[in-house]
């Protein structure tokens, strides 16, 4: 009885193992594998599919097997995209679709980029015509020998 | 011990109270006492944070069962040095953490400030009383964790209970960077608190000059270098323990800790250009308050679980209060800002578009589309489902093309913006600065297509590594030449001598180093392989120039858990260079699995392989390998980043310039003027 006892982690580990992981199918083609890639996994990861293989995923062996189906019946890749996006919806997709609302994603990025451009050049330029303000004092309370051993400091320090 | 926590707790709340309305009354009335009372009692909440923070630990550590928190998050046989993490496993741990970190940053600030900067410091101690009472309000009165078990009693009235042992920690979290990673990446969040209570404190008391610069530039530094090494553990741990053959998911508990990074990483660069020629005050101020806002939002995404994530531990409904929180920052933000905005008028005018202070405009620019990409990307499904009620996802692919780009520019400009001149560089500087490194850059680039380099972005990178690195190299190499013509040392000692002098300059070249060993790194993932069978005791694998061949496979039960252990013998050529073993761990108290990746880890590539559990059909072990090129390079550019880091906290051994004592001799008591001051000690990043 305590030997069986002692069995039992062992045992629940080897179930454990067995049904708590994805990914078990053996080698997936290069192609599923490409399509793979730009699908994420529906075990609410959020990984992509082909690297989905958290402990517990109920759902990446499925959708990999799903995807290694098609490809061997020979569908093109849009067609076994877009039969993963009509049976999971658009959460499937990796990325979202450049078009429609979801097109926002994609121009977000890019609108930032134009808009922070612009302000920089405008900001730059802005600064290139502000007058140099006259200086308030009549000069510097350093005396030009001071200032000389500084300059012949500073040449030595920084120069070739 | 419980009671001692919660009473520690409330207690630190009510002096928080004390130390924001007494801060306040201090700020209006300029009493001395007032201003003293409010500072001791900010200290005083801190020393209870911690007492609070530390009976907690003490819960966990003696096993005590009658606590839900503990009950939920460890137990007996969990290995004491897996009870530290444990304390913050959960949300109502973890919020106290972030309160006790926090407490660790304010208490340092109150005391080294004590005596000085009577102005300022009554705002900063008001700023971080505000942001204590907020997680001490969620620490006492909505998410503590010192509430005990009850069960009602046969008479219908609840009585506490205890239990025998505890649910375990999550497996993933059973691995010593868990034990680091959370305190660094909280030092990073809470640390980003000083410099945003100093700048909202300086604007809102309208403190003169840039003080508060000058006062905050080691603080955002250790909370950045914090964030920096907190994100590299984190993406390390992923790569250890997630077993997928990667480092990095673009998952949105790590877009969360990369965000204020990249503030920080802007701020700390346009900040100079505030110091040195009083530009930018409006600019910094706001890369501080959005560092900050961004920390509070990382936090809000992990302990709310908003979105999906493999990281997001905690989930709950305490978003109302997080959000709640960021809108009350944003909203005296603004007021602050729009009240005082007079007083963030720049001086300051430019001679040329090609200069340090434009490479800086770009080097912000680029920093903060990359944040706002990354923003976008990782609320977008939220807001789809918000507004169409369509669920999306917006994964690593998305993340992947939009920064490409992005990172590449700014790894160009980590090269050249150090080299330009302020103000306005001449053509025969730039030929001088970058001719010879952009040459052998694009012959590297040109060797590379010839040997069959055909990835775009990987030429480019290699290209700009190449580059960026030659043109570090050469910085050294001019100062030190100095030196050495000086005092006859050799190159090596007279760099080193050249570095302590401007450690915050050439502490910054090292972290640029470090950065470009990461790109290269990151570049590696275009080579990846992998390969997956099934494999019994005895079978053979062949991936890349690595021969694997399954030798043992056992199963061990252990104090706290029971592996499922493959022995793999590794060959090259021929000649066995390891043994390694992938097992799979399974966790009787809380009935989770967690995997140990194996990995043979070289500089050229790391032979990563898992052992991804059994076969349905056969019930073979079936053995996941990987070929990961240059990934210990991300390992090793890390380190670097945060050495050059310290290196640039170090104070400089010597002025570079010491004319203050001369100036003040020639024009004997005369008061320093502005012209006087910029020269007296040069310690900016030049």
């Amino acid at each position: 009885m305590t030997k069986f006892r002692k069995l039992i982690p062992v045992v629940s580990l080897a179930v454990a193992v067995v049904f708590s992981t994805g990914m078990l199918q053996g080698q997936s083609s290069d192609r599923a594998k490409t399509l793979g890639s730009k699908l994420i996994c529906m075990c609410n990861c959020g990984q992509i599919l082909t690297a989905c293989n958290h402990v517990g995923c109920t759902r990446s062996a499925a959708m990999l097997k799903e995807m290694d189906q098609r490809v061997a019946s020979g569908d093109n890749d849009d067609l076994i995209i877009q039969s993963f996006v009509q049976e999971y919806g658009e959460a499937v997709l990796a990325e979202p679709p450049a078009h429609g609302f979801n097109g926002i994603a994609w121009a977000i990025p890019i609108v930032a980029s134009i808009l922070g451009l612009g302000l920089v050049v405008v900001l730059i330029r802005n600064w290139r015509h502000t007058p140099v303000p006259a200086p308030a004092a009549p000069g510097p309370s350093i005396s030009p020998e001071v200032l000389e051993r500084a300059r012949k400091q500073a040449d030595r320090e920084t120069d070739d | 011990m419980d009671l001692f926590g919660s009473y520690a707790l409330l207690l630190a709340f009510l002096c928080c109270l004390y130390a924001f309305g007494g801060g306040i009354a201090a700020i209006i009335t300029r009493k001395p006492l007032l201003i003293k009372s409010a500072r001791n009692a900010g200290m005083a909440t801190c020393v209870l944070v911690w007492l609070g923070f530390g009976s907690l630990a003490y819960l966990f550590l003696s096993d005590n069962f009658s606590m839900a928190y503990v009950v939920e998050h460890s137990n007996r046989t969990l290995p004491t040095f897996f009870k530290i993490p444990a304390i913050w496993a959960g949300q109502q741990g973890s919020l106290l953490f972030w309160s006790f970190l926090l407490s660790i940053y304010v208490f340092t600030a109150l005391f080294a400030y004590r005596n000085k900067h009577p102005e300022l410091m009554p705002y900063v101690g008001v700023v971080l009383a505000g942001v204590q009472i907020f997680f001490l309000t969620l620490n006492n009165f909505v998410t503590s964790p010192f509430q005990v078990l009850g069960a009602p009693a046969a008479n219908g009235a609840l009585q506490w209970i205890s239990r025998g042992d505890g649910q375990g920690l999550n497996p993933l979290l059973q691995y010593p960077e868990m034990v680091i990673h959370p305190p660094a990446l909280y030092s990073g969040y809470t640390g980003f608190a000083i410099p945003f209570a100093f700048a909202l404190g300086a604007l809102l008391g309208r403190y003169p000059g840039e003080k508060w610069i000058h006062l905050t530039r080691r603080w955002t530094m250790i909370a950045w270098a914090f964030q920096g090494a907190a994100i590299l553990l984190g993406a390390h741990w992923a790569y250890a323990v997630l077993g997928w053959g990667g480092y990095w998911s673009w998952d949105p508990v790590e877009n969360a800790s990369l965000m204020p990074w990249l503030t920080g990483t802007a701020f700390l660069h346009s900040v100079m250009m505030q110091e040195k020629r009083g530009m930018m005050r409006v600019w910094n101020v706001w890369l501080v308050f959005s560092t900050f806002l961004l920390t509070i939002f990382g936090t809000t995404l992990t302990r709310t679980g908003i979105v999906q994530s493999v990281h997001a531990f905690a989930q709950s409904t305490i978003g109302p209060w997080f959000f709640s929180f960021i809108a009350l920052i944003l909203a005296v933000c603004i007021a602050a800002y729009w009240k005082n905005r007079d007083y963030l008028r720049s001086d300051n005018q430019l001679d040329s578009m090609v200069s340090r202070e434009s490479s800086f405009m770009f080097n912000n620019l680029i920093l903060l589309v990359a944040c706002v990409a990354i923003l976008s990307g990782t609320i977008f499904p939220v807001l789809s489902e918000w507004l169409r009620g369509t669920k999306i996802s917006v994964g690593a692919p998305f993340f992947n093309k939009v920064n490409l780009p992005i990172g590449l520019f700014l790894l160009f400009l980590t090269g050249v913006g150090p080299l330009l001149a302020w103000r306005k560089t001449s053509i025969e500087s730039l030929r001088r600065n970058f001719g010879y490194p952009l040459l052998v850059g694009i012959a590297a680039g040109i060797i590379a297509v010839a040997f069959g380099l055909r990835e775009f972005y990987v030429t480019i990178c290699l290209i700009l590594s190449v580059f960026v690195t030659l043109t570090i190299l050469q910085e050294f190499y001019r100062g030190a030449r100095v030196i050495a013509a000086r005092n006859g040392a050799n190159l090596l000692s007279s760099a080193a001598q050249l570095t302590m002098r401007n450690t915050r300059r050439y502490g910054g070249y090292i972290v640029h180093f470090g950065i470009v060993l990461i790109f290269i790194g990151v570049c590696g993932a275009a080579f990846n392989q992998d390969k997956q069978m099934e494999m019994p005791v005895g079978a053979q694998m062949d991936i890349g120039p690595y021969h694997l061949s399954h030798q043992d496979f056992d199963s061990t039960p252990e104090t706290n858990y029971t592996s499922e252990k493959a022995t793999i013998a590794v060959d090259r050529g021929g000649k066995q260079v390891i043994m390694l073993y992938p097992e799979r761990r399974f966790y009787p108290a809380n009935q989770e699995s967690g995997t140990m990746v194996a990995i043979y880890s070289t500089l050229k590539e790391d032979l990563y392989v898992v052992y991804a559990g059994r076969s349905p059909d056969t019930n073979q072990p079936v053995i996941h390998a990987y070929i990961n090129p240059l990934v210990k390079w991300i390992w090793l550019g890390g380190a670097i980043v945060v050495l050059g880091t310290l290196l640039a906290l170090v104070p400089n051994q010597q002025p570079v310039l010491a004319i203050r004592g001369a100036a003040e001799a020639v024009v004997p008591g005369m008061a320093p003027t502005p012209a006087t001051i910029p020269i007296t000690r040069r310690e900016g990043h030049d």
